[in-house]
């Protein structure tokens, strides 16, 4: 898919530049550490995940001399990760000229520019990181043994590898993975990290960022390698990995010629990628992958009728189905990658719309945002834009105070907003936080208590943590004036509400006087989603996993009560136990030896007594239709491989129901 | 020679299974650690061709283990035993100086399969 790089390019500049200052910082204080005795690895190991990060990013973004000079300090500092004591005032000064280079570069890249690292810095790094690497260096304590300067000045020595090294060129690696492998993205992962062991991966695709996701489309994987080993060297560093069906490995052609103007052939790229791409429409899309989604159950279905077949005429027919879920569930892959949006499409209007309140309330606000270039699947960030926006208004008018009090406070007058998305496994955690004044648990507390939500004895039990929760609850707001903005106490619910019909957890956490911070852990996509199955009489229903904290199994005549209600003790609270049978209106539920299934509700943890657990289970969820959507306590329906639908209970709205 | 390996499980039986597949394969078995600090020491005393690595183990899992022996040993070979729906682990296990990995539940023949090319032999 073609993307247009310009519209990263200011969060490129932000986040590269953090970098690259937080790595002149690390490097302070590496010299400091020395001085004092202390111990430099942590510092070290920053310092190389900063240039790494500095690297991953340039190179993502086709600036291909901030990339190579980055690796060259990633490389050099490489050297001191295995060995912290052998970084000296010398390497300290040299990795500090790479950082400053850097960051010139990544200024003027700022402009649309394309620069070029100085090539007398870039030799001087890889010849220090060869010199360090033999061992040719001292400790601080013995003073700079190897001046900086003075790798560069010595003649490169004549070794092979060094002249490989010197004449590197991308080289095209296609690899594809064999249809056995199991986990063909860890394989994917594997070859791109064995291939960086011999040159600098420039690109590749799917990126290692999708890999990690778990999505090779196809299970192929192209990149470029710039390398200067030869072909049979990649070849045979290739042959030794597993669970690879094909490889394709070919020069590339040499880098443009350097008298080019330099942002002109970073248009011209995504120009002639643009001929090959199209334009869908998003409808089209959404009914792709329903039918994609029908294709998987027809699959398990006609899988689960094969198993009444006699034995003899099973193996062609599994055989069949096996053949026939593979290539479904990579046609399934492949409609979800087309559907990955980066989150930008949403965070791009926040700081606008920051300034926006800020101005109308007479306030000073920066907002700062993080990740925005991680993917989520589009449906999720459609559901999203709009709670993003309300958290972030409601930070604005009601967690930012006014300049003067902020000064009187000991803050700077301008506020700050941080939104910041990162991965975590197979979740985005977005996270909006201010520095703002906080919230009050005990306001909230009384505000619960006045909307009859709560009786006062059960708002004074709770911890300010979970008092805090309570400002999702319908019209529970804290704040003294209702503005235009926000303050009606309408929107945190509704926020929660919409985070949790797409498969997410909201958080909210706050330090009187510190700040706010609203914490959304979101899935990658809505379609397909790991549910546990419970068995309730003869009903069998299905609970989002991202809502079950765990389960036991108990006697019911054994758990303790209060106020005649039995409460599980669980993970040291004591959590309220509803019979589902009865929360559902079904009969039965007479038995004493039951299984309680642990799990989130609006106001806390909540278990809810079934008869069995059945297992997880991979569901394709489907939308309810009219009239089931009126159901309180159901979100989606899906359907078992052996035709059985199943209904997938919204718990929070189970119990209010 | 035969080629020495070092056998990491926290389960007794897994131990038991890979050796089997190892000793009847020409291969020798030096030793075995039942957790992540063991594993440490006795690749420190034995310095084995390769080492067969569990993830999550208690004390120290395989991927601490895996970055302690490759600082030390930055030749090391580690392959890793994962089970599925550990994919995250075993790309961290990678990131962390891993050489190549095997899925649980494996056959014999793939497990030799995956160590004879890691080390070079096939």
């Amino acid at each position: 898919m073609a993307l247009d790089l310009r519209q990263y390019l200011s969060l490129y500049v932000a986040e590269a530049g953090d970098h690259v200052a937080a790595f002149g910082k690390e490097l302070v204080r590496i010299e400091q550490a020395a001085a004092s005795g202390g111990d430099p690895k942590a510092a070290v190991d920053a310092l190389f995940r900063h240039a790494h990060s500095v690297k991953g990013m340039s190179a993502s973004m086709q600036l291909d001399g901030v990339a190579g000079l980055a690796h060259k300090a990633e490389d050099l500092v490489d050297v001191f990760r295995k060995d912290p004591a052998r970084i000296d005032a010398a390497a300290v000064d040299l990795l500090l000229a790479a950082g400053d280079a850097l960051g010139a570069m990544i200024q003027a890249a700022a402009s649309g520019g394309s620069p070029k690292p100085d090539a007398a810095l870039v030799e001087r790094l890889a010849a220090a990181a060869r010199t360090y690497r033999e061992g040719g260096a001292r400790s601080f304590a013995g003073g700079p043994a190897v001046s900086a300067a003075a790798p560069a000045a010595a003649p490169p020595p004549a070794t092979a590898p060094a002249q490989a090294k010197a004449t590197a060129r991308p080289v095209q690696v296609e690899v594809e993975i064999a249809g056995t492998c199991p986990i063909p993205a860890v394989r994917g992962f594997l070859v791109v990290k064995k291939l960086g062991a011999l040159g600098q991966v420039v690109r590749a695709a799917p990126s290692v960022e999708e890999l990690k996701a778990g999505r090779i489309p196809g299970k192929k994987l192209a990149l470029v390698l710039d390398s200067g080993e030869a072909l049979q060297t990649i070849e045979r560093a290739l042959g030794q990995i597993s669970d690879i069906a094909g490889v394709a490995i070919r020069e590339l052609e040499p880098e443009r010629p350097p008298a080019a103007p330099a942002p002109a052939p970073a248009r011209e790229a995504p120009a002639a990628e643009q001929s090959r791409t199209v334009r869908v429409r998003t409808e089209i899309l959404d009914g792709f992958l329903d039918a994609v989604g029908e294709l998987l159950l027809a699959t398990a279905r006609i899988r689960e009728v094969g198993r009444a077949l006699p034995d003899a005429a099973r193996p062609a027919l599994d055989e069949g189905v096996d053949r026939l879920h593979a290539i479904v569930k990579d046609l399934h892959d492949k409609v979800m990658t087309v559907r990955m949006t980066p989150l930008a499409v949403v965070t791009e209007r926040l700081p606008r719309a920051a300034r926006d309140v800020a101005r109308k309330v007479g306030k000073q606000v920066d907002v700062e945002i993080r990740g925005a270039e991680i993917e989520l699947d589009r449906a999720i960030l459609e559901d999203l834009s709009d709670p993003l926006l309300h958290v972030l208004r409601n930070a604005v008018d009601h967690g930012i105070e006014p300049p003067h009090l902020r000064l009187l406070a000991g803050k700077s007058a301008t506020g700050k907003v941080l939104v910041h998305a990162r991965r975590e496994r197979d979740r985005v955690i977005l996270e909006i936080a201010d520095d703002g004044k906080g919230m009050d648990p005990a306001k909230l507390r009384a505000a619960a208590v006045a909307r009859g939500a709560l009786q006062p004895g059960e708002a004074a039990a709770l911890s300010d943590r979970e008092a805090l929760q309570l400002a999702c609850l319908p019209g529970v707001s804290t704040a003294d004036q209702v503005t235009d903005v926000s303050g009606r106490g309408v929107g945190l619910d509704a926020v929660k509400r919409t985070v949790e019909g797409v498969g997410g957890t909201l958080e909210l956490d706050s330090a009187p006087g510190a700040g706010s911070r609203v914490t959304f852990r979101l899935p990658l996509t809505v379609a397909v989603q790991p549910v546990l199955l419970v068995g309730v009489g003869e009903e069998v229903l299905g609970l989002p996993i991202a809502k079950v904290h765990g389960a036991a199994h108990v006697a019911m005549s054994g758990l303790d009560r209060s106020r005649g209600a039995p409460v599980l003790a669980y993970d040291g609270e004591l959590v309220p136990v509803h019979e589902l049978t009865r929360l559902l209106g079904f009969p039965g539920g007479s038995r004493d030896e039951r299984a309680v299934v642990v799990a989130e509700g609006d106001a806390g943890r909540i278990g809810l007594a079934v008869d069995a657990l059945l297992g997880q289970h991979e569901a394709v969820l489907k939308p309810l239709g009219e009239p089931l959507d009126a159901v309180q306590g159901l979100s989606a329906v899906t359907v078992l491989g052996n035709g059985r639908p199943v209904f997938i209970l919204d718990v929070p709205r189970l119990v209010a129901a | 020679m035969a080629k020495r390996v070092l056998i990491v499980d926290d389960a007794i039986f897994m131990r038991n299974m890979i050796k089997d597949i190892f000793s009847g394969s020409g291969f020798e078995v030096v030793g075995e650690a039942a957790n992540g600090l063991e594993a440490v020491e006795k690749y420190k005393e034995l310095k084995p061709d390769f080492t067969t690595m569990d993830i999550v183990m208690p004390f120290k899992s395989g991927i601490e283990a895996t970055r302690e022996i490759v600082k030390q040993d930055p030749k090391a070979v580690i392959v890793m035993c994962s089970a599925l729906g550990q994919e995250s682990l075993v790309m961290e296990a990678i990131e962390a100086g891993a050489s190549d990995f095997i899925v649980k539940p494996f056959k014999s023949e793939d497990v030799l399969s995956v160590v004879k090319k890691v080390l070079g032999d096939a």
